[in-house]
């Protein structure tokens, strides 16, 4: 694990609650520079609420989140221009469905990075390239299959250069032909050097590309280390169900 | 049949009345004009207005989207020019027609709107708020596109049942088509100007309704 100085992403006793069930009860996680790690557990366990705590769609309870060395949690952050730095890819991808693929990387280019007309075409068109939808550019969401969808979902998180990329399980909702296009687009994103952060129930991807496994269970972090010591030979009996039902 | 021509379709009688039939069509068209362009923005301003969830103030809007979407227009219109002078607020019977029937309209379209909102899934605003695009930049950029292609197709109807509602401005004496068209009929006891007026009625509605149906496909999302 990666010392806290140069840690990425730092969540400090993260919880989190519901009214009054607390769906995370003390996470704590770090991620290093270049580092993807996948987080993996049964459903309903936290992945996707510890998640969306690290760029504040859900609202932290208690605990410290800190991203490139500056605190996301606390009232005197600057949200948008913390997002910026953070990219998310969505299981529902939503992509804008009134605007073009190269409208829907261009947007956030142009409104919150401040590029002018040209560049932020350049640039989205480059990041569509990136992950191989060049030709589909001027394609509306709705003339792309799921896979394209993703990757178009992909560019747009990375065309705004974030520090880290957030996955809440990109693949869950592709039908299953379409979903290695997409894990492909993430092997390359990591080869580049992109922090990542992968929520999934993707076994192949969890041991065969992440640097990390955090396994999740009840809220808290029940394990981590490598994809092989976490999903090869697991010494908690819940993790090792979860290996078998995920398998089947 | 001979008769009918003659009683319906008198054409000296049209012609010697046309001046006044069609000064009555350009007011119906001014209102109905009117009661548009300020009934469907004031309804996508509260709606707007509501999103924003200031709690006593959403309650007041609530109270004046139900109100004026159960209260007649007849009654409004009556009430607004008949009533307001007594708060001091005179308002000629054009302005009055149409400040009663855009006040109904702008009810009627905020809810439309307001559904249309919440038609939007919460995916869009999460994809926009994730790229760091604040509140209203999602909103003007993302979500309200979406709306008002959603939004059109009840808008439409609801704004050409409202625009009818111009008739109404007779009972205030709004020298409009229906009220030229009428008044002319009881003076020569002949319904030919009624029967022109509801042509003209056509000729209004016919296009503005064939306009719609080519707004909703110019905004519909193309299709693989
Ligand atoms: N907005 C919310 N309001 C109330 N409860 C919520 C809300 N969002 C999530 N929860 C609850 O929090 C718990 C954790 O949900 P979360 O979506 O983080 O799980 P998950 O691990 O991502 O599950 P899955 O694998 O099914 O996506 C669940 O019990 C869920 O019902
Ligand atoms: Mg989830």
């Amino acid at each position: 694990m990666p010392a806290s100085a140069d840690a990425i992403v730092a969540i400090d006793d993260l919880r989190k609650c519901f009214g009054n069930v607390e769906v995370l009860r003390g996470i704590n996680l770090k991620v290093g520079k270049g580092e993807a790690v996948a987080i993996v557990g049964s459903s309903g366990s936290g992945k996707s609420t510890c998640l969306r705590c690290i760029n504040r769609l859900e609202e932290p309870t208690t605990g410290t989140i800190r991203v490139g060395g500056q605190e996301v949690t606390g009232a005197k952050v600057d949200l948008n221009l913390l997002r910026q730095r953070i990219g998310m890819v969505f299981q529902g991808i939503n992509l804008y469905p009134h605007m073009t693929a190269v409208g829907n990387v261009t947007l956030a280019l142009r409104k919150v990075a401040g590029l002018g007309k040209a560049q932020a075409e350049q640039k989205a068109r480059h990041h569509l390239d990136l992950v191989g939808l060049a030709h589909k550019a001027d394609s509306y969401p709705a003339q792309l299959s799921g896979g394209q969808q993703q990757r178009v979902g992909i560019a747009r998180a990375m065309a705004l250069e974030p520090q880290v990329m957030l996955f809440d399980e990109p693949t869950s909702a592709l039908d299953p032909e379409l979903v290695s296009e997409v894990l492909n687009v993430m092997v390359r994103t990591k080869e580049m050097g992109m922090t990542m952060i992968v929520v999934t129930h993707e076994m192949h991807f969890a041991r065969d590309v992440a640097d990390r496994v955090v396994f999740i269970d009840h809220g808290a972090v029940l394990a981590e280390g490598t994809p092989e010591e976490i999903l090869v030979s697991p010494q908690h009996q819940r993790i090792r169900d979860f290996v078998t039902r995920s398998r089947a | 049949m001979d008769q009918i021509a003659r009683y319906f379709f008198d054409f000296s009688l049209m012609s010697a009345y046309w001046p006044d039939i069609l000064r009555g069509f350009l007011i119906t068209i001014e209102m109905s004009i009117l009661t548009v362009l300020i009934g469907v923005p004031l309804g996508l301003a509260i709606a707007i207005l509501r999103l924003y969830g200031f709690g006593p103030l959403n309650a007041l809007i609530i109270l004046y989207i139900d109100f004026f979407r159960s209260i007649p227009q007849l009654v409004l219109i009556v009430l607004t020019y008949f009533a307001l002078p007594s708060f001091g607020l005179v308002l000629s019977p054009f302005t009055a027609t149409v400040v009663a029937l855009a006040i109904v309209l702008s009810a009627f379209s905020e809810e439309i709107f307001w559904a249309g909102i919440n038609a939007v899934s919460k995916g869009q605003w999460e994809a926009g708020r994730s790229t760091g695009l604040g509140f209203n930049q999602t909103l003007a950029y993302i979500i309200l596109p979406q709306v008002v292609r959603i939004s059109i197709p009840p808008l439409t109807n609801r704004a050409i049942g409202i625009s009818k509602g111009t008739t109404l401005g007779s009972v205030v004496a709004v020298p409009e088509l229906l009220n030229v068209t009428s008044s002319i009929q009881s003076n020569v006891a002949n319904p030919t100007a009624l029967t022109a007026g509801a042509l003209l009625f056509l000729a209004l509605f016919l296009p503005f309704v064939r306009f719609t149906r080519w707004l909703e496909r110019a905004y519909a999302h193309p299709r693989s």
